[in-house]
């Protein structure tokens, strides 16, 4: 007996001084390449060259997205995110001494966006996507740290992230990085031979900066975004929907609408909405028209509209009378329309709108349950408040709405019950 | 295509009545019933000076009559400016209600195409607090966000509001705790 616990505890003790030689072997960061520019030799329209610059390249990368307060105050941080292993918090990452990263070196910040290591060699949780970051070039880092160094400090304090154990112990990550960090040459992806340069900038736009895997991608159980490359994920309780160039096809989008949606959130296919607003609010509607349609060029693989193919409605006959179609007429046409076709900067037209088409009836449900607040889109363009129905529809009620909008215009035929729409609202309020 | 409705309006059944499927209430109101009280301004429901009184379980309901389709209000009850006020047998007004005095009083508007809107936001408010009292000291804070959706363009508001107070504190049980200072 006696000699078995001995043989237990030597192997216990084998266990965690390997994990430990382990941690040790994995924990560090990568290589980091010298700086592209000398910083203490730039000349001040050089200096401020470069800060434009860094600027774009923070809005390519949407860094606002997490890093704004609730408030909205840009680099200032404190904005949360629900996830199922806790809240994070985007921390400030102002040029406050103090509070943000105003004595970070460039360095610091490449080890940080490129291999998740912090400037007091912390690990950073995957939360923050240096996953996606990890292909970015030196030179963008050398840019945005000008940039960022050069913001007005904002004395904020950060707030702690709220995990559940054992996700709230830090080094632990070293593992996860282990399993999930690209282990590949950074800034250097590997040219795809047929493919031209405006889809390599469109894949580095996509991929890396705008980080847009880290919201359509699925992922696993270690939440790592495993899963087939943009084919839709849920995260905070809203779709994020599949676009892959056949998911795009499959809802009737052409490269032409993705282009006007990015730069402008306006097009036949609907309003940016969720989290997906903020990335139109603080990224993309600032990026260039060749970065939009490098964007739309990889997205779709170089694919041409003939291929868009909108569904059709299913069960239409169902369209002329009953629950739902009486609710439409009596809640919703005023604004969308007897046919569905919207008006201008009031309601979406929802003929070809995207998130009918989803299989997930999540976002129409809670879209009817919430309403969309008023939005300032790109182009001095703007959207009306769309009105909440939560306290106005019942579950059943709502249930027959979204199943006539869906069969009407989705091309969607699965029945949504009460339960589903309990479901849905009870998951997010 | 077309339908029938039927519903209660200012107390007084009406109905059935054939009229377009999509039809709103605002021009059903106008051009079936003649009752030309409600004013329609955005025609895209943000202004509230079309607001209509729709009566449920649970209280008056304010919603957008250009926007909200004479479908939704079959077979429910609504109230629009024209029945706020108490009329003879001949339907001569004798009395206005205590929030349009109010509004007169107070000099509250002065174009007065927003003052349906507000008369009957007011209303549902004064009904909702005999139901749910408040404290006193959240008075302001309850008349702000019961009004904030009603667009005026003259007066600045504030004229609206005052009186929408002192009609709630003249009027017994709407709100709880000391009125003269924090309880």
């Amino acid at each position: 007996m006696k000699r078995v616990l001995l043989v237990l505890a030597g192997l216990f003790v084998a266990v965690i001084v390997g994990l430990v030689l382990l941690w040790f072997a994995v924990a560090g960061p990568g290589p980091v390449p010298p700086a592209t520019v000398s910083f203490t030799s730039l000349a001040p329209d050089e200096r401020a060259a470069l800060a434009r610059r860094g600027e774009y390249v923070a809005r390519a990368a949407d860094c606002m997205a997490c890093h704004m307060s609730p408030e909205e105050t840009e680099l200032a941080g404190g904005l949360p995110f629900e996830t199922p292993v806790g809240t994070f918090y985007g921390t400030n990452i102002s040029s406050s001494r103090r509070h943000g990263i105003g004595d970070w070196t460039a360095d610091d910040l490449y080890r940080s966006l490129v291999w998740g290591i912090g400037e007091e060699g912390e690990h950073l949780y995957p939360s923050m996507p240096y996953t996606a970051y990890h292909g970015m070039t030196r030179a963008d880092v050398d840019a945005l740290w000008v940039y960022l160094m050069q913001t007005r400090p904002i004395e904020k304090p950060n707030i702690p992230h709220d995990l559940v154990f054992p996700f709230n112990i830090r080094p632990l990550i070293a593992f996860w990085n282990m399993l999930y960090r690209p282990d590949d040459r950074p800034g250097a992806m590997a040219r795809v031979g047929d493919r031209g340069e405006g889809w390599h900038r469109g894949r580095y736009l996509v991929d890396v900066l705008g980080h847009c895997g880290e919201c359509h991608t699925p992922r696993n159980l270690a939440f790592a975004t495993t899963g087939p490359h943009l084919s839709g994920e849920v995260l905070e309780g809203a779709l994020a929907p599949d676009i892959t160039p056949d998911g795009l096809f499959a809802r009737g989008w052409s490269p032409q609408d993705l282009a006007q949606f990015l730069a402008t959130g306006l097009s036949p296919q609907g309003t940016p909405s969720f989290r997906m607003y903020s990335v139109l609010d603080h990224s993309t509607r600032y990026l260039a028209p060749a970065d939009i349609d490098a964007m739309v060029a990889y997205l779709f693989d170089g694919r041409t509209d003939v291929e868009a193919a909108p569904p059709v409605a299913v069960a239409a006959d169902r369209a002329g009378d009953g629950e739902g179609h009486r609710l439409y007429l009596g809640l919703c046409a005023g604004c969308h329309g007897s046919d569905g076709q919207g008006r201008p900067f009031s309601a979406v037209p929802l003929q070809g709108n995207t998130t009918l088409m989803f299989d997930n009836p999540r976002n129409l449900i809670r879209v009817i349950d919430e309403g969309i607040p008023a939005r300032r889109l790109g182009g001095m363009m703007r959207m009306q408040t769309m009105p909440a129905f939560g306290d106005t529809l019942s579950a059943d009620q709502m249930a027959a709405l979204v199943n006539h909008l869906r069969e009407r215009w989705g091309g969607r035929g699965t029945e949504v019950t009460a339960g589903d729409v309990a479901d849905v609202i009870d998951d997010d309020d | 295509m077309t339908v029938n409705v039927s519903m209660t309006i200012n107390g007084e059944a009406v109905g059935p009545v054939e009229i377009p499927e999509d039809l709103m209430m605002a021009e059903f109101l106008h051009e079936y019933l003649n009752l030309t009280g409600t004013r329609i301004s955005c025609e895209q429901g943000v202004c509230y000076a079309c607001s209509i009184i729709v009566d449920g379980a649970e209280g008056g309901r304010i919603m957008p009559a250009c926007v909200t389709g004479a479908l939704w209000c079959d077979g429910r009850s609504v109230r629009t400016i024209e029945g706020h006020a108490t009329r003879d047998d001949e339907g001569r007004i004798t009395a206005l209600s205590p929030v349009q005095e109010a509004f007169l009083t107070h000099f509250s508007f002065q174009c007065s195409y927003c003052t349906p809107g507000f008369v009957n936001a007011a209303t549902v408010l004064v009904e909702r607090l005999g139901r749910q009292p408040v404290p006193r000291a959240r008075l302001e804070d309850e008349i702000l966000e019961a009004m904030n959706g009603n667009i005026c363009r003259c007066t600045g508001y504030v004229r609206y509001l005052t009186a929408v107070r002192d009609v709630i504190l003249a009027t017994p049980g709407l709100v709880t705790g000391d009125e003269g200072d924090a309880a």
